[in-house]
């Protein structure tokens, strides 16, 4: 049987080995160079590491759609499975068989291409420091090996459901998507409790907010390596809001002189965080969800067959 | 191993309906060891879902079915079935669909598997997509002849045959059969030849059961001369 699923599976592999090699081979080089540079220069690498970012991203929807939806579905729509169902093997063994031989290549894959990208970026993330953010989080280590897992059982559960392959790519496609956009808003914020600390506001932690708002919130507040998930209002040193008139004399002034003047009112927030030596109890709990998810998936689809 | 006196197929009031629409009814049925059995009836009589049902790719909605002796899914290596159209990898070889065979099967007989693909003249190295109908149903027949089965389950397997081609097919089929100490059971809706291969009739119409037995049996006892006339009669 796992000649059968390797030689269906087997030019599809290749193509996919061939892309992968290129890919591989083109992520050491830029490793190496992003390691000959220094620390002030690696701001040149980051629009091809945001292109590499995106790849790592959808490779796992790709596996899902390519090799997840038509793996049983092209089965059904063409006949063969009257045909390999009357050998001797059972259909939950074919099945078994067959998930374990693409999924096994997928995971490998996105596994491979996501522990080149963390290598060869480690030098600007260290710099950039915000691992914990939705795009680099779900680009590096563990992640991206288990959604991939999780991708081509959700193909292959909704080829065996819908019985067809291009709903079925589709449908992955569409549901796949969703739960990548929801896991990191919903999700993964509540898979630990987060820290609350005093932030001193100073001018340079001003320059890097995203947003001052006329009411004294603040967004983009950072924490070197960790994921800030809350923060209050700007409080004064005695803890209660700051004075809506000092405030607004501060950011009404030209945008360069503001944080030095909101510096000087010796301002604080509370944040609610997790700090950056979460990084791995998350990204192990994240990938668990996904494979958790996947193995599911296996049951239904093993469930399911018996009846197709 | 079933005994000889024991049925090779048991059916009691076997039902089988897709969304509540009866595509197989009440139907009882013994079939004995040894025979080959014709399955005739117009189109959507329900003999395709009898013969799934046979090689357990299908269930039963209600009622009993033993073939060989145990529940259709539990006889995987025992019973060879080709399906209507015989759907084969089109993307595969035949020498890889006899390497399919031969991984899938424990039983696999490669020297008869050979001879056969040899005197049918497949080319080893033709993938299935590119072979003629004709030559599909004799893949077909070979996979499932050469896993040595003792039901072989057959859905309009003569279907894709020119006359000429049909009537090898069918001696083959027959002498195969009768070698191995077989039983078969095909569907077709071309009475000459079931006249020509079978020794057991069952007639569906509307999914249910009209007649079964022995050709001989059945021949006597409604006094018909060809079993032409014996079919028309009982379908009219």
């Amino acid at each position: 049987m796992t000649w059968l699923s390797w030689r269906q599976f087997r030019t599809q592999a290749l193509v996919a080995g061939a892309a992968l090699l290129v890919v591989a081979a083109y992520l050491v080089v830029l490793g190496l160079r992003i390691r000959d540079t220094d620390a002030g220069g690696l701001m040149r690498y980051q629009s091809k590491l945001y292109l590499l970012d995106a790849l790592v991203i959808i490779v796992p929807g790709l596996a899902g759609m390519f090799w997840g939806a038509p793996l049983v579905a092209r089965e059904l729509e063409t006949g063969t499975h009257r045909f390999v169902w009357a050998q001797s093997v059972s259909r939950r063994r074919w099945l078994a068989v067959k998930l374990l031989v693409v999924t096994g290549a997928a995971v490998l894959a996105t596994g491979l291409l996501s522990a080149l990208l963390t290598w060869a970026a480690a030098p600007y993330d260290t710099v950039a420091g915000d691992r914990f953010s939705a795009l680099l989080f779900g680009t590096r280590n563990l992640a991206p090996a288990a959604y991939a897992a999780f991708a081509v059982l959700l193909g292959a559960t909704l080829g065996l459901l819908l019985r067809r392959t291009l709903p079925a790519m589709a449908l992955t496609f569409v549901l796949f998507t969703a739960v990548q956009v929801a896991v990191p808003l919903a999700v993964r914020p509540h898979l630990g409790t987060p820290v609350t600390a005093s932030q001193p506001v100073t001018a340079a932690v001003v320059r890097e907010l995203r947003f001052l708002s006329s009411d004294a919130d603040i967004e983009g507040l950072r924490v070197h390596g960790g994921w800030v998930v809350r923060t209050s209002k700007l409080l004064a040193p005695d803890g209660r809001r700051v004075d809506q008139d000092r405030y607004d004399s501060c950011v009404l002034r030209t945008p360069e002189t503001v944080g030095e003047c909101l510096e000087a009112l010796d301002l604080h927030v509370s944040a609610d965080y997790f700090p950056a030596d979460r990084y791995w109890r998350f990204q192990g709990l994240e990938s668990l969800l996904y494979l958790t998810a996947a193995a599911l998936l296996a049951l239904l689809s093993r469930w399911r067959i018996r009846r197709a | 191993m079933p005994s000889d006196t024991e049925p090779v197929i048991l059916a009691e009031n076997l039902s089988k309906s897709y969304r509540g629409r009866p595509a197989l009814t009440g139907c009882d049925l013994r079939v004995p060891r040894g025979r080959i059995v014709g399955l005739v009836g117009p189109n959507g009589a329900g003999k395709s879902t009898l013969l799934q049902l046979v090689c357990g790719l299908i269930e039963p909605s209600s009622g009993r079915l033993t073939v060989l002796g145990a529940r259709p899914a539990g006889t995987l290596s025992r019973v060879g079935f080709v399906a209507q159209e015989t759907p084969l990898y089109s993307g595969l070889t035949v020498a890889e669909h006899l390497r399919l065979g031969a991984r899938l099967n424990p039983r696999w007989d490669a020297a008869l598997a050979r001879r056969r693909v040899e005197q049918a003249g497949l080319p080893p190295g033709q993938k299935a997509g590119r072979l003629s109908g004709g030559q599909r149903a004799q893949l077909a027949l070979t996979i499932a002849a050469a896993k040595r089965p003792e039901l072989l389950v057959l859905d309009e397997p003569a279907a894709a045959l020119d006359p000429l081609a049909r009537d090898g097919f069918l001696r083959h089929l027959v002498g195969s059969v009768r070698e191995a100490g077989a039983t078969a059971i095909l569907s077709s809706h071309l009475l000459p030849d079931i006249e020509r291969a079978c020794d057991h009739l069952i007639v569906l119409s509307g999914a249910r059961v009209r007649l079964a037995g022995d050709v001989a049996d059945l021949l006597a006892g409604h006094g018909s001369a060809t079993l032409e006339e014996l079919v028309l009669a009982v379908l009219r």
